[in-house]
């Protein structure tokens, strides 16, 4: 991109240093005079009525300052956790009223002097129980016999055709979601072949590095001061607000950098906690989840049953599909069950119809986890899609190419146009740099491909970029960088400006001093915030031009932003007379002018609110090799394709795609919470598996460039896709080295084994 | 983590005392690596802790080529790991300790804490068995050797009693002809507890095998020898049909369990296939 001089370029990330160095402040890192640490008393069953809680032996031990439980709050305390990037709301009583509905629900809160007094009066606080039956599993929370989970949980008719149509009704159902759009089954009786098959996800964890922290203090004036690791500090402030009715003007949230959040570090989690703490003691209260709390008391991605049946023709013409979503929503509402949608895809697929469920179980609310819904709903609609190539006979890619949209194509779910898609060239992309066409069978080798479609969100905020008086820029804003979008943001104002990247400083602000900025999630915040960031350089740029153009003598319209290295190969950033360096003025001298002129220093602003993004598909390709004795599974290869829009920074592009890529893999392959009666079972990291470094291969990457018109300059969000379809990628792989489909995810060595070993029993492999 | 007395002797005398002194409420404490997180976790609550970092005598591998291999208490997995003569006379064992957690855990974590430990998963224990390894216990009035195999009585249970300490772990020398092999079954390279572990050592003879030892682990409350198997791999020509019956033994040893590693079904099976891999690559 010969245009642009700090655009498209590979510079460092402005938070690499501190990272790297351990100079960087974590929420747990902040400490205040007069501390004091909370800590939970997390049920230790599923499901079961609280008969009696008894503190006072806890009370006892000398540093326990505070207990509290819900009879100490009055009913209405609930907790409001709210991912306003993707729409997604929870709410839950503070602690459990009554009954608990999930192991790891809280019934009380210490706060002690040190983390070891808090430990032990934890373990001192008796609770009595009253054990009650508890469904872990969706398939087993909808049989009538099943334990009602919730009294407000609706009993409904099952949808015909599906495998569980049998039972009539569904229960413990707290969300549906239904869509149809032609005659599926005119379609299915045109069809040549029917592929049906369940797939099954399990939930997952977002599994950050660094666990919930905060620190809160409540100020004799009653002003609340919270910092902690959150992907939006304003989601913060109204979280706390609502769940503790104080008001947002008293509340100020400061972010401290960030150990991971993938959509789960949106909303109040530990936050009003500490913040009551603070309020009834009048001392700062810490609060730092274990690995263990996040994994019982967490808001993981929902785990889901998928049920998709394709009817397609021997040319490749798919003339229906259907789906039933049985989602895994814990105890409380709020999966994205809409997401069973995805069986349409990025295909002009005409006669469609899902029926999607979210379920009680006893577990703990969901989350947003990177592309909310999309890995388990588009995983269950590509398997299923391979499993339709294989069965006519068809290569997988030429079967996607056949019926994917392109522009002009209206979209089945909302018949809008698609405009700047590059669907087919991102799928070829990929084929290309993998060598897909050439591709030879080795034994035991095999080869997978799938595409996740991802359509991003966009939300409000503002930025303020100002020309400091020595001539460099100051970014300002209210986002949280989870992902590198600092160094992106400041890209961006070096390049309107004019000035080199290194000349950008980039700085967060709380929500005290900070302009509302959107959460940072949904793959918004480069093309929401880059937006707010771009007008505002814009802003500022036009000013320092009129300036300039006053001390120079001259128009705005002769004057251009050169950024020249003198003859010590130093950029001095300037702005001079178009074709004449002899009149100039610096930036610097521009900067130092603007101080002694009414209007004072230069500060642009910029905002942005809504504005239509853009769909976009990641294509993977995947070779495997597979020891068919024990199912242990080697990656060999993991090619990406990505449309971006356009990369601001290709080494931040290149780190979404691998990181994506290697949370799919890791969906895929081996990371699962399991459960047991309700109990989860592997609860720590040694048994809670995810890839090491060891076990990843290379992963190649390759973007396109189609500009959005709305991104600043073309960007599209990309953030989340890259995790959405490997998980179906590896499921072909699979079965092109074994011969087995290994339906449920994640594909351990023992489930291959399984499938195999079901293959030669019945005389297949 | 609950409130302890931590003890440093500097003289395996002064840690027995101190061990005999506490009875069943003292640990000692090697790398850590197992205690440390066992005690996060509330599962042992020792009074005290006796930390054997700065013992002089608990360190070092001694080799002689008559008397064998010794390797101290304080040796760490790394230690085993880069060792020489361990890699070049006991790859078995150099391989076992090379795929314990990672760098990081093997620079702390010791030899014999992974023994002392008493996991049936512990990744070196199968090759200590299959290498006819004998343990050295000291206590405040005796020191004696006791086979590995007679060393555990249950899953973090052993015949230790209060004031004995373990002090090192002695190898016979192998004959040039001993050949081994370890294969770890896990999902991942690193990081990861054995589903199953299987060690097989013998000298190989013209398509038979003499001095068999089949060593598994993580199939049953401990660490374990197959004896039935190796008994019959040493009774002639080890055809595809013996190996077969070999394996089959293999798997009558066990008594596997169900768990979020791996249900008993699979263990069993790969203790078959493992056990019929390591002839196949042990004979070639
Ligand atoms: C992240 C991680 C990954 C791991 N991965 C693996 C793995 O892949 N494979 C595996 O087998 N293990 C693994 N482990 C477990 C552990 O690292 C090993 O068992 C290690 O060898 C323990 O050694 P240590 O010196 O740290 O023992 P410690 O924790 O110090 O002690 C372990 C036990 O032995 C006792 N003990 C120690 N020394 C003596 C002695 N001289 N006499 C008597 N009793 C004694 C202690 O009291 C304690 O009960 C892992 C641990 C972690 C934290």
């Amino acid at each position: 991109m010969a245009e642009f001089a700090v655009i498209g370029k590979p510079v460092p990330r402005v938070d690499a240093v501190d990272k790297v160095t351990g100079a960087a402040r974590y929420a747990a890192d902040v400490n205040l005079p007069g501390q004091l640490w909370a800590g939970f008393v997390h049920s230790p069953h599923p499901h079961a009525r609280i008969k009696r809680i008894d503190t006072s032996k806890a009370e006892c031990i000398p540093g326990v300052v505070k207990i509290l439980t819900q009879d100490a709050l009055g009913a209405g305390a609930t907790q409001e956790t709210i991912d306003t990037v993707h729409g997604m709301r929870l709410s839950q009583s503070l602690f459990a009223v009554e009954v608990v509905r999930y192991q790891g629900e809280k019934i009380a809160a210490v706060c002690a002097i040190s983390p070891e007094i808090c430990k032990d009066a934890v373990e001192a606080i008796e609770v009595e129980y009253e054990r009650l039956p508890a469904v872990d599993e969706v398939e087993q929370a909808i049989r009538p016999e099943a334990p009602v989970i919730r009294e407000d949980a609706k009993e409904v008719e099952a949808p015909t055709g599906c495998p569980w149509a049998n039972l009539g009704m569904f229960r413990n159902v707290c969300q549906e979601a239904h869509f149809s759009a032609g005659d599926v089954e005119a379609g299915f009786a045109e069809a040549d072949v029917i592929v049906e098959g369940i797939y099954r996800i399990p939930r997952v964890h977002q599994t950050y590095i660094e666990p919930h922290a905060c620190v809160a203090r409540v100020d004799p004036s009653g002003k609340v001061t919270v910092w902690t690791s959150t992907q939006s500090i304003f989601a913060i402030r109204s979280g706390v607000a609502s769940s503790l009715g104080i008001p947002q003007s008293n509340i100020n949230v400061v972010g401290q950098t960030i150990g991971g959040g993938f959509g789960g570090k949106f909303g109040v989690l530990v936050h009003p906690y500490a913040v009551l703490l603070a309020q009834v003691t009048g001392r700062p209260v810490k609060i730092v989840y274990s690995r263990e709390e996040e994994m019982l008391d967490g808001r993981p991605a929902p785990g889901a049953v998928i049920w998709v049946k394709t009817g397609i023709k021997r040319d490749g013409t798919v003339t229906a599909r259907q789906a039933v979503g049985l989602w895994d929503c814990g105890h409380v509402p709020g999966a994205s069950i809409y997401a069973t949608g995805r069986i349409v895809g990025v295909y002009n697929f005409k006669n469609i119809k899902y029926d999607a469920y979210g379920i009680y179980t006893n577990k703990p609310g969901t989350s947003a986890y990177r592309a909310p819904g999309a890995p388990q709903g588009s995983y269950a609609s590509e398997a299923n899609l391979n499993q339709c190539a294989a069965a006519i006979g068809m290569d997988p890619i030429a079967l996607r190419l056949q019926n994917m949209a392109q522009d002009g194509d209206q979209r089945v779910i909302d018949r809008k146009p698609l405009s700047r898609v590059a669907f087919k060239e991102t799928l070829l992309a990929a084929a290309k740099q993998a060598g897909w066409f050439e591709r030879e069978k080795k034994p035991n080798h095999g080869w997978g491909v799938a595409i996740g479609e991802w359509h991003h969100g966009a939300g409000p905020g503002s930025a303020v970029v100002t020309l400091m008086d020595d001539g460099t820029l100051k970014v300002f804003s209210g986002a949280m960088d989870i992902t590198g979008t600092d160094t992106g943001m400041g890209q961006i104002a070096a390049e309107v400006v004019g000035v080199p990247w290194e000349n950008v400083r980039v700085i967060r602000g709380d929500t005290d001093s900070a302009p509302y900025a959107t959460g940072s999630g949904g793959s918004v915040v480069l093309f929401s915030m880059g937006n707010a960031v771009k007008r505002a350089a814009e802003n500022l740029r036009e000013k320092m031009l009129a300036l300039a153009a006053q001390h120079l003598e001259t128009t705005v319209d002769s004057l251009e932003a050169v950024r020249a290295a003198d003859e010590s190969g130093r950029v001095i950033p300037r702005v001079q007379r178009r074709g004449q360096p002899e009149e100039s003025v610096t930036l610097q001298e521009l900067a130092q002018i603007a101080l002694r002129t009414t209007g004072g220093p230069l500060v642009g602003t910029g905002t942005f609110a809504s504005e239509p993004s853009h769909p976009l598909i990641s294509a993977q390709i995947v070779e495997v090799e597979v020891d068919p004795e024990t199912g242990v599974m080697e990656i060999k290869r993991l090619v990406g394709a990505l449309d971006v829009g356009r990369a601001i920074n290709p080494y931040e592009v290149e780190g979404q795609m691998q990181g994506g890529a290697t949370q799919g893999l890791s969906w895929g392959w081996m990371e699962e919470m399991q459960f047991g009666q309700g109990r989860m079972l592997n609860t720590h990291l040694s048994d809670y598996r995810i890839p090491t470094i060891q076990d990843l291969p290379a992963i190649e990457s390759v973007y396109l460039e189609v500009p959005s018109e709305h991104g600043p300059f073309g960007v599209k969000g990309i953030g989340e896709p890259p995790i959405v379809p490997t998980p179906a990628a590896l499921h072909l792989a699979i079965h092109d080295a074994t011969g087995a489909w290994v339906n449920d995810l994640p594909a351990t060595p023992e489930r291959i084994w399984r499938a195999l070993h079901r293959n030669r029993d019945e005389g297949k492999g | 983590m609950h409130a302890f007395d931590y003890l440093e002797p500097v003289t395996v005398a002064e840690a027995c005392a101190m061990l005999a002194d506490h009875g069943p409420r003292a640990r000692p404490l090697a790398g850590g690596t197992d205690l440390l997180i066992q005690m996060e976790m509330g599962k042992v609550r020792p009074e005290a802790v006796v930390h054997l970092g700065r013992i002089e005598a608990l360190r070092g591998i001694e080799w002689d080529p008559q008397a064998g291999l010794r390797i101290s208490a304080g040796v760490t997995l790394r230690e085993v790991e880069t060792h020489p003569i361990i890699r070049e006379r006991y790859p078995a064992l150099a391989t076992a300790a090379q795929v314990v957690g990672s760098v990081q855990i093997r620079n702390l974590g010791t030899l014999v804490g992974n023994l002392c430990n008493a996991s049936p998963s512990a990744d070196t224990s199968p090759a200590l068995l299959a290498l006819d390894g004998q343990v050295e216990i000291a206590s405040p009035t005796e020191s004696f050797t006791i086979p590995v195999a007679e060393f555990w009585t249950g899953p973090g249970q052993m015949v230790l009693q209060p004031g004995q300490l373990v002090t090192g772990v002695r190898l016979p020398v192998p004959t040039p002809s001993l050949r081994t092999w370890y294969y770890k079954l896990a999902v991942r390279k690193a990081m990861d507890l054995a589903m199953v572990g299987v060690c097989v050592a013998l000298e190989p003879r013209n398509g038979s095998a003499r001095r068999v030892r089949i060593a598994l682990g993580a199939v049953a409350p401990t660490c374990l020898r197959a004896r039935h198997a190796e008994q019959l791999a040493e009774q002639g020509e080890i055809t595809n049909g013996c190996l077969e019956a070999i394996a089959e033994a293999a798997v009558a040893a066990t008594s596997p369990i169900s768990d979020q590693r791996a249900s008993a079904d699979y263990r069993r099976a790969m203790v078959g296939s493992l056990t019929r891999r390591a002839f196949t690559q042990l004979l070639r």
